[in-house]
């Protein structure tokens, strides 16, 4: 069983791979081995002694779903509550259903995203039919059925284009939008060998990206004036 | 905004060039900002040679955000350390 992973555990980047280490005298390890050898306690480092599934976690950022169908501000249907159930129609489709007909925003074709579920949490497209108290999806879409009861959520997400086009829009809100313009001119200008106005307005797309940055941070902060402080 | 509003925007007609720079426009972003996460696990397995303890980081990562473990004495996972160097007296272990 691994355990105090954050202090016992390192990992070292070489290119594309990940070398992972544990610590030789961690709490895992006996101290006195049944030979009678003492282990030592000292920073040695050993590979992994032990099998642990999805047991290596990597957080990252990639081009992830650079085009979608619809624009990102549009993507706002959501539903939540208690009366949502799953049925898994065996050979016919299988459908969401919500006693509180909370399902109007959404129409068929939309991915969405449910979480809350027992075993059924994930990413799924509408397929066949949208009303507020049904959505329907292909047969074999959930795993199982889930009575009504668990507090569900479903939430509209961006549906990718892969084979993307003119019309297809691009998966970042309007701000980075607007930066994507400025990037697309500094390309254009460097094709014409105007490296200053390149200059120029890669220096804008950089500000926009921190202002989206900043958007995001707006924390108003208060300080307690003293007693003699002048109102 | 629609790919062919960013090209009339930008005063750029050729379609497939405009998709290919968007695309590098939000790689950067990407290796900047972090505007869109992605998880990826994989199996931590038992060492039993020397190349065992080698993972291969996702081909479509841009920027890496954190590295965890699973702590299966209580199911969560937690963040872990990089070393800076590789530990210069094990550079392989033939038998873990």
């Amino acid at each position: 069983m691994s355990s105090y992973v954050d202090r016992e555990w390192f990992y070292y980047l070489r290119g594309r791979e990940l070398l992972l280490y544990k610590l030789l005298g961690g709490s895992s390890n006996e101290r006195i081995t049944q030979n009678g050898v003492l282990r030592t306690r000292g920073k040695e480092l050993m590979y992994p002694d032990e099998d642990i599934a999805d047991g290596l976690r990597v957080e990252y950022t990639a081009l992830n779903e650079p085009f979608v169908d619809e624009a990102f501000e549009d993507v706002t249907a959501v539903a939540s509550g208690t009366g949502i159930a799953i049925v898994d129609g065996g050979g016919s489709s299988d459908t969401l259903t919500d006693t509180e007909s909370g399902f109007g925003d959404f129409q068929d074709g939309d991915r969405i995203r449910i979480q809350g579920s027992s075993s059924n949490d994930g990413d799924y497209t509408l397929s066949g039919s949208a009303s507020s108290g049904t959505l329907t999806f292909g047969s074999g879409t959930f795993a199982s059925s889930e009575s009504a009861g668990e507090r569900i959520t479903v939430t509209q997400i961006p549906k990718e284009d892969k084979t993307p086009d003119a019309t297809n829009h691009i998966n970042l809100n309007k701000m980075l939008s607007l930066a994507v313009v400025d990037y697309l001119k500094a390309m254009l200008f460097e094709s014409a060998g105007d490296i200053e106005r390149k200059e120029y307005y890669l220096k804008e797309f950089y500000g926009k990206l921190g202002d989206n940055e900043s958007n995001k941070r707006n924390i108003s902060v208060t300080f307690p004036s003293g007693p003699f402080a002048i109102r | 905004m629609t790919v062919l509003e960013a090209m009339e925007r930008a005063g750029l007609d050729q379609e497939t060039l405009a998709i290919a720079w968007i695309k590098d426009a939000i790689h950067l972003i990407q290796s900047n900002s972090k505007e869109k996460i992605k998880v990826n696990k994989q199996d931590i397995i038992k060492s039993s040679d020397s190349d065992d303890n080698i993972y291969v980081l996702p081909a479509d990562m841009i920027a890496i955000e954190n590295i965890s473990i699973k702590d299966t004495s209580d199911g969560k996972y937690k963040r872990i350390k990089r070393i800076t160097s590789r530990p210069s007296y094990i550079i392989e272990d033939t038998s873990p």
